[in-house]
């Protein structure tokens, strides 16, 4: 895995974290391949308020239909990457 | 209008301390997820026009063993339900069912017609269903004055809500109803009659009742800010030519098939025999989708449009403004704020 998809899940984490306000977690120690949904517990209204901080951060949007796939944090990473690289 | 020449991040829109404050505010209320019962299958009216004497739904057989009810209430918060509509035919007839459901669950909502009281001690928001002044509520509903009846059984009552439905046929009698609740210190909010699948009669909207239904919420939310909980986006939202799956994409799973989130995975509609049915799954069922104006579909659909509401401070606000108006007309305790946006936005496309 590259440095740039590590930097980038760890960035992930770290907004998940502080907009969903998780206690007892940090970057270093949140699990990319937990289930947000199942694992974590993040709602469709979490997720959509994740969704807009990532898109103020990567410059990226987010299709709605978009949001079921986003099951961890690893998958948002890659899909991240994914969207600068089309854009580029 | 809105400020479409100019990309805003969200860290921007959210800089505006009036925004900022009501974002924080309505956030807070993220949690809420919700399921509707079906009750009883009796009624101690007819409406014409009523959604649960359409379908199949008033066939379930009712079950009224308190211990079944009180296991599935148990079992619904297990899954995560936080919030109950309970609902069709009449809950006021059941008030031992609607108590246990409270005792789980405590923030809710019934519907009502209102003409029997629902005891103090259920501390749910209750929904009293209007459709017009007691001259038309007697044509539609067959029951003489009904209006005179709820108030008094809801007078000094802050569960209350006046949902005024508003069809082809009672648009000027807003005007009366309105007066009357505001005299009264009574709330309003506003619904659209929303055609029953199959149903082909003279309450179904038309692009002229839109318009002109669209006027008069303007012209009685101008006028009576206290008493009307509804905003201007509220009023854009259910009163364009195009419903509401069209315009927003509805997320109930009857339209949305979709089960990894939201609430196409979590949202059940209960029949009076405690089974439901995915295919029929709808805050209101058996509503013909295309026509779908209802203020509980809107509830959801409209608030679950964030991402695609943020896009800059004026649509973000009217956003704001609706799911402002969306918690105070079903949670107790929440307050209505001062509306951020007075002007008619279009709704944002999809992408």
């Amino acid at each position: 895995m590259s440095n740039h998809t590590n930097q980038t899940i760890a960035r992930i984490s770290e907004i998940i974290i502080d907009e969903l306000k998780l206690e007892d977690v940090t970057p270093e120690t949140f699990d990319a391949d937990l289930d947000l949904v199942d694992e974590v517990g993040v709602d469709s209204m979490d997720l959509a308020t994740v969704a807009l901080v990532l898109r103020d951060e990567y410059g990226i949007r987010i299709d709605e239909d978009d949001y079921p796939k986003l099951t961890t944090v690893r998958i948002i990473a890659e899909y991240i990457i994914d969207k600068q690289n089309s854009n580029e | 209008m809105s400020a479409q020449h100019q990309q805003y991040k969200f860290s921007e829109i959210i800089a505006d301390p009036r925004i900022r404050e009501r974002w924080e505010k309505v956030r807070r209320y993220f949690f809420l997820r919700e399921s509707t019962y079906d009750m009883s299958n009796r009624c101690n009216i007819r409406c014409e026009g009523c959604y649960y004497f359409a379908g199949e739904k008033q066939f379930a057989i009712e079950n009224s063993d308190e211990n079944s009810w009180r296991r599935l209430f148990q079992s619904e918060k297990e899954r995560g339900i936080t919030f109950a509509v309970l609902a069709g035919a009449e809950p006021s007839l059941v008030p031992h069912l609607c108590k246990i459901c409270y005792q789980t669950i405590p923030l809710g909502a019934i519907a009502s017609n209102g003409l029997k009281p629902i005891s103090r001690e259920i501390d749910y928001r209750i929904h009293i269903s209007v459709w017009g002044n007691d001259r038309t509520s007697e044509t539609i509903r067959k029951a003489p004055n009904m209006l005179a009846r709820q108030i008094a059984n809801y007078k000094d009552d802050p569960r209350a809500v006046f949902v005024y439905t508003f069809t082809p046929e009672n648009i000027d009698e807003a005007r009366q109803v309105t007066k009357l609740l505001t005299d009264n210190g009574r709330q309003i909010t506003f619904n659209m009659f929303s055609a029953p699948v199959g149903y082909q009669g003279h309450l179904r909207h038309t692009s002229e009742t839109l318009k002109k239904t669209r006027e008069v919420m303007s012209e009685l939310l101008r006028d009576y800010p206290q008493t009307v909980l509804f905003s201007t986006y509220n009023i854009v939202a259910h009163t364009e030519k195009s419903a509401l799956h069209e315009l927003f994409s509805c997320s109930y799973p009857r339209m949305n098939s979709s089960m990894d989130v939201g609430l196409g995975r979590t949202f059940r509609q209960y029949r009076t025999d405690l089974q439901w049915d995915r295919e029929a799954a709808c805050c209101v069922p058996d509503t013909d989708c295309d026509d779908c104006r209802h203020y509980a579909a809107g509830s959801a659909l409209v608030t679950a449009r964030m991402y695609r509401h943020a896009i800059d401070p004026v649509t973000f606000s009217a956003w704001l403004d609706y799911v402002d108006t969306y918690l105070a007309v079903w949670v107790r305790g929440y307050d209505k704020g001062v509306n951020l946006c007075n002007t008619f936005i279009t709704p944002p496309p999809k992408n």
